[in-house]
């Protein structure tokens, strides 16, 4: 059942992967065992695939989402469990972008790898960063920007977290096609990652 | 419309990829997304607009477009658009299968002509680049190439409008950060032109702006500034950069129904703003590359995709605003080259009027070079080349030449020769080499790219003639802060 599992979440069939997840849970199988042996090692060879350029960015996501569909059964009973996410995550594209497939990307592929994740949306201005790091505690704090107008306001976020005395209480990692890692050392950011799969190793390394 | 502009333009349309039955189907299944799906305004004014237009607006603000509203506008877009340069430059003449090629891009990045190094654009290399680009004969157009990231940007606008119109001729096209920035362009491009009316009727600079985000979802700031546009009967070009996999469907037949769609509702938004508004057909076209999701501009699936808008906008009768020369390639190599030769000319025989990014860019659209600029006016010009085909006639055919010289002969000193060897017959490319080996060799054995390094260097050391009078520019600078931007 473990090894169906992982399949169907390698193969990206949500439907089965909820079935079989429900099966699995029903046969009394620990919600904690079908993470860390069914889903958690697909994700990984997903995220490996796409590495070595054998799976493209839909062949990933749509594992993704095939994962969502066993988290959903499995969140509330790992909670329960006391069971902690691998860490949390707030993420959001900055004011005046309305660009949101990349972080829609980052922020599928970090649930899938077990992060909890609290996405604030679009065109999120730094107040509602600033009170969002306030009100959910995250490890990180992920910013995306698809235009190069608009990804200066990076730093004006990061100034709000100084502000607000809460820069220290979370790492600010940064993302988007204009955006490089010598930008984002310049404006005090803790990493940046250029695509989704390598986004989710620095969340890992981070949290 | 003066008789300067009717000068031999250079003519596409001698590709169709699309049949006219495929065109048909793509367009009706526009207008069925338009009539069923609409799209989404963000805001109750442009919502209002459409709305005034004959559009269905619903509750959430979707707008569905019933065709006679399609067909209402379309009536009085018009299928000529004459964009002006200054100085003896002739006006591109868009429409019909007109051809013109000019520079493009925002781009972040610019490779530093010395060392080559990616580094931040300033205002200087704006400058600088339109110098070049006035020196370039087939690039025929400034569309503004690059961010000057040294500038405040609530002064952006106005001052990289103003480097340009300084340092080149040519027709200035740019964006606007909103529409104020957008009226002060245009004021000071009226103080330029000579009052308002000469610049609405001899527009020396035009508009582009990204008023939707793809797929079918109005850009709030963006339309404010397409409004502002408008209303001043200065000419907008409707850009939408739809991208295959990502913002579009997969397939090029879905995204090209899409893209049709997207740039049917920009028109009725501009004809219900003003009726008659210059505007140009915009889509942007690319596909994903799927690895990276990235805009993969030298892909050909793109140029097909662009290839194609050309038609989709000639059936319309729209001038077009036509998409080339871009290249993944990170600098001036030979994927660059063969991604941009292949793009420019299959664009340029479909027949894009208003071909940008037909000159300098690297990483898509990301940065620039000094050096491409000069490649890129090369290959450009094969392209133009390519365009006027073979003349046939008695002279051209040169019986009575073949006679002459006869059997084993030869044509070298041929009054004919002489007659033909430098007209038009030929194109004659400053960045290619075609020596023998050892005379490269004996000069250095140096690429295109060096070559064409050291022709950008040449041209950037000309001493500098600034393009607007002095008088115009005291007026400019009584009105506009400019020393704020360094100028």
């Amino acid at each position: 059942m473990i090894d169906a599992i992982k399949q169907a979440v390698l193969e990206g069939d949500r439907d089965k992967v909820v079935e079989l997840t429900a099966a699995a849970l029903g046969a009394g199988t620990q919600p904690k065992e079908i993470l860390d042996r069914a889903l958690t090692p697909a994700m990984d060879i997903v995220g490996e695939e796409y590495e070595r350029g054998d799976r493209y960015v839909p062949e990933m996501l749509i594992s993704a989402e095939a994962m969502k569909g066993a988290m959903a059964q499995l969140k509330p009973l790992l909670a329960d469990a006391g069971v902690e996410p691998r860490g949390r995550v707030v993420i959001g594209t900055v004011e005046g972008d309305l660009h949101d497939i990349g972080k829609d990307l980052v922020a599928m592929m970090l649930e899938g790898a077990g992060f909890e994740v609290t996405d604030l949306g679009v065109e999120v201005t730094a107040d509602a960063f600033v009170e969002a790091v306030r009100d959910r505690g995250p490890n990180i704090l992920a910013m995306s920007a698809l235009l190069t107008t608009t990804m200066t306001y990076m730093p004006t976020v990061v100034d709000a977290l100084n502000g607000a005395g809460l820069r220290d209480r979370v790492k600010v990692i940064v993302g988007g096609a204009p955006v490089t890692q010598e930008f984002a050392d310049r404006i005090g950011a803790d990493g940046y990652a250029p695509d989704a799969a390598s986004a989710v190793k620095l969340a890992a390394a981070l949290a | 419309m003066g008789e300067d502009v009717d000068r031999a333009p250079y003519l596409g349309g001698k590709i169709r990829l699309l049949s006219e039955e495929q065109i048909g189907t793509i367009d009706r299944t526009a207008r069925s997304v338009l009539a069923k799906t609409g799209i989404r305004v963000g805001d109750e004014r442009s919502a209002e607009i459409l709305a005034d237009a004959g559009a269905n607006v619903t509750k959430d603000r979707r707008v569905m477009f019933p065709e006679r509203v399609i067909d209402g506008a379309l009536e009085t877009t018009p299928s000529r658009v004459l964009l002006h340069g200054r100085g003896g430059i002739p006006p591109l003449d868009l429409g019909g299968r007109r051809v013109y090629l000019g520079t493009g891009g925002a781009a972040i990045r610019v490779l530093d002509l010395e060392d080559g190094r990616a580094r931040d654009p300033g205002l200087a290399d704006l400058a600088d680049i339109a110098w070049l680009v006035e020196h370039l004969d087939n690039i025929h157009f400034f569309l503004r190439p690059v961010v000057a990231r040294d500038v405040p940007s609530e002064i952006l606008d106005v001052c990289k409008f103003y480097a340009c119109l300084a340092n080149t001729r040519k027709h200035v096209m740019g964006s606007a950060n909103s529409p104020e920035t957008a009226r002060d362009v245009i004021e000071l491009a009226a103080l330029i032109a000579g009052g308002m009316e000469a610049l609405v009727e001899k527009p020396i600079i035009s508009f582009v702006t990204s008023w939707m985000v793809s797929p079918l979802a109005l850009d709030l700031a963006a339309c404010n500034v397409l409004t502002a546009v408008v209303e001043r009967g200065i000419p907008v070009a409707l850009s939408s950069a739809p991208i295959a996999g990502s913002t579009a469907p997969a397939t090029l037949a879905g995204l090209l129904a899409q893209a049709h769609a997207e740039q049917l509702s920009g028109i009725v938004l501009a004809q219900t703003v003003r009726k008659g508004a210059p505007v140009l057909y915009g889509p942007v076209p690319a596909v994903a590359d799927f690895h990276t999701m990235g805009y993969a501009g030298g892909a050909i699936e793109s140029a097909l995709l662009n290839a194609a808008c050309v038609q989709l906008a000639h059936s319309i009768g729209v001038p077009v605003y036509s998409d080339a020369g871009l290249t993944d390639s990170k600098l001036p190599d030979v994927q660059a080259g063969y991604e941009k030769g292949m793009n420019i000319l299959l664009i340029a025989l479909a027949g894009g009027n208003y071909i940008h990014h037909s000159a300098g860019m690297l990483e898509s659209m990301l940065a620039v070079a000094y050096e491409q600029y000069v490649i890129d006016n090369d290959i450009n010009g094969m392209a133009l080349r390519a365009l006027r085909g073979i003349a046939v006639s008695p002279e051209t055919l040169a019986e009575e030449v073949i006679a002459a010289v006869g059997p084993g002969g030869n044509f070298l000193t041929q009054s004919h020769t002489l007659r033909h060897i430098r007209t038009d017959e030929y194109f004659v490319p400053t960045t290619a080499d075609r020596q023998g080996r050892s005379a490269w060799e004996d000069v250095g054995s140096f690429d295109a790219r060096e070559r064409a390094r050291e022709i950008a260097k040449g041209i950037l050391a000309r001493p500098r003639t600034r393009f607007i009078p002095s008088a115009v520019d005291r007026q400019i600078r009584d009105r506009f802060d400019l020393k704020r931007c360094g100028v």
